[in-house]
């Protein structure tokens, strides 16, 4: 349905004009300096089929579809995305994005596999109504709680098998819009505005940047500011943390504010390496627990004696440096991107990725790409919970909270079409390895698997071209 | 444990000792590019944003799938990913 925006174009041009760009506060601003240099003379050295291109005073739509799937009948997402960039003679540009997601399938739901079929249990409704939740109902049934009369939703996961959330569906829909205005030759300024609404889940944001060239273009300095305001609305309420999980009715909707400020240097190296370099700091205060996350607590023998809502700090602060150069090897250009993160739950991470594009015949390329990722676990990540220790005023058992690696292999081929135009493909596959049977596991728990990573394949395909 | 966190500490050295290197080159006044030998840096692969949806689709599935975010732009999924 998004897809329909491609048409709205001028309705789109009329509506704007006051924000900026919400995702690409930086890179707007890095795309600066190198399309400064389009009033220089062509050099006579080109060595690639690419010409030396601007959208100075065009118009670009960017239309795109992801198909994500991981392993195992988990989670699938089809999201496509347009994507309008108006770009006026004087150098302001508007941004309107507008995104439609839709995710389905199956997502764990923390509790450790056990050799026997394990049985779990939520609250049938949405707090004060009496319709039936069906956001994440699939797989399961209704059951009423003899002698209290309460129904109930159940679901069960056989023995040895990851215990999933079955049915999981959400659709979510997000619009984004921003503006840069060329405040003179060497300075712009940026702001934007975005929303995204879930059945369960709202977040707006907003944004504001400025950017400053320097030597001859040669060094742009940027700073842009973010502010995110989340709204949690599960689907049965809000749990207490800890609590032991049920069929009760839960507590109202959580919310959680986020700030992120993010310094910039984009620089021209030489005339074939731009470099950019960027620190950020984030803040979120407030809810920042998965309310459909469960953590079992075992007996010494590893059988689960009961599963308890996780629980997370409200506080959380990041740190990130990042560094991505572009660098026209021959005929190719290569892309190298590092970045070094660590927060205040004791998550540290090294993430390095590299891609090369190679010219081949006839207006086509193609560009493996390569990604490695790791990072350490969070303080408060446990597998499972011993009941004869003392439960932790923190305990989640999200992998994605755990120390592990991931590994992206992918390719894009693309085809230019016209003088502004190109048909891309990308394919990429990515795998999680984790601790699949951490020590110390008690009992039987030692021989299951109990790392819920995610191994996924995904494509997109996407469709760019520019008009005055 | 300990191995993990060496391994990311030699990790972490690497990619400062990198941007040390990055940065005495910068002030060694040997960087930059005049205006009419800017022909690579125009092109459209040069851009640090020249697809913009495809590095919102990796942010959004990293957000969604790891622990840690940010880096490239502020912060943000707007998602209570699954």
């Amino acid at each position: 349905m998004q897809l329909r925006s491609r048409g709205r174009g001028r309705l789109c041009r009329t509506l704007g004009l006051l924000t900026a760009n919400l995702f690409v506060v930086t890179g707007v601003q890095a795309q600066q300096a190198p399309s400064g240099s389009n009033e220089a003379t062509p050099s006579t050295e080109l060595v690639s089929d690419e010409a030396p291109q601007s959208d100075l005073g065009m118009t670009r739509i960017d239309t795109s579809v992801l198909f994500y799937q991981e392993d195992g009948g988990r989670v699938r997402t089809i999201e496509p995305v347009a994507l309008a960039t108006l770009n006026a003679d004087n150098g302001d540009i508007l941004t309107v994005k507008l995104t439609s997601d839709t995710l389905t399938g199956a997502t764990p739901n923390g509790a450790t596999p056990w050799t026997s079929t394990q049985t779990f249990t939520t609250p049938a409704h949405a707090p004060g109504t009496q319709s039936v939740v069906t956001g994440s109902s699939g797989g399961s049934k209704l059951v009423t709680i003899p002698g209290v009369g309460t129904i109930v939703r159940q679901y069960s996961t056989a023995p040895n098998q990851l215990p999933v959330d079955a049915g999981f569906r959400d659709q979510r829909e997000a619009i984004d819009l921003g503006y840069s205005s060329q405040l003179n030759a060497d300075t712009s300024l940026s702001g934007g505005l975005g929303g995204s609404v879930e059945r369960d889940y709202t977040s707006l944001t907003g944004s504001l940047g400025g950017a400053r060239d320097f030597n001859h273009k040669n060094t742009t300095l940027s700073a842009s500011f973010n502010f995110e305001y989340d709204l949690s609305r599960p689907y049965f309420g809000t749990p207490t943390p800890l609590t032991v999980m049920s069929g009760d009715p839960k507590g109202p909707s959580a919310s959680k504010r986020v700030y992120n400020v993010v310094l910039g240097v984009t620089q021209v190296m030489t005339r074939r390496w731009l470099l950019e370099l960027n620190y950020s700091y984030g803040s979120t205060q407030g809810y920042q627990t998965d309310p459909y996350l469960i953590i079992s607590v075992v007996d010494p023998t590893g059988a689960p004696l009961e599963y308890l809502y996780e629980s997370r700090p409200n506080t959380r602060t990041r740190e990130s440096v990042y560094m991505d150069n572009r660098i026209a090897v021959g005929p190719t250009f290569a892309d190298l991107t590092a970045r070094y993160y660590w927060d205040s739950w004791g998550i540290k991470s090294v993430t390095v990725g590299a891609s090369d594009r190679i010219p081949l015949i006839g207006g086509l390329y193609v560009e493996p790409e390569g990604r490695y990722y790791d990072q350490t676990a969070a303080s408060f990540f446990h597998n499972y919970l011993l009941s004869t220790q003392p439960i932790p005023t923190y305990a989640s058992s999200d992998s994605r909270l755990s120390k592990f690696s991931a590994v992206t292999a992918g390719a894009r081929i693309g085809l230019k079409v016209g003088s502004t135009g190109e048909l891309y493909l990308e394919g990429e596959r990515y795998i999680q390895t984790g601790v699949n049977h951490p020590a110390g596991a008690p009992g039987a728990l030692a021989m299951e698997n109990l790392f819920s990573g995610v191994s996924a394949t995904s494509f997109v395909l996407g469709y760019t071209f520019a008009f005055y | 444990m300990k191995d993990k966190q060496k391994q990311l500490e030699v990790m972490k050295q690497i990619l400062l000792y990198a941007v040390g290197g990055v940065l005495a080159f910068m002030v060694s006044g040997c960087m930059g590019a005049a205006a009419w030998d800017r022909d690579l840096l125009a092109q459209r692969p040069m851009s640090l944003n020249a697809y913009p949806n495809l590095a919102a689709f990796h942010d959004h599935i990293y957000f969604s799938k790891e622990g840690s975010s940010g880096g490239r732009t502020t912060d943000g999924g707007g998602c209570g990913c699954n």
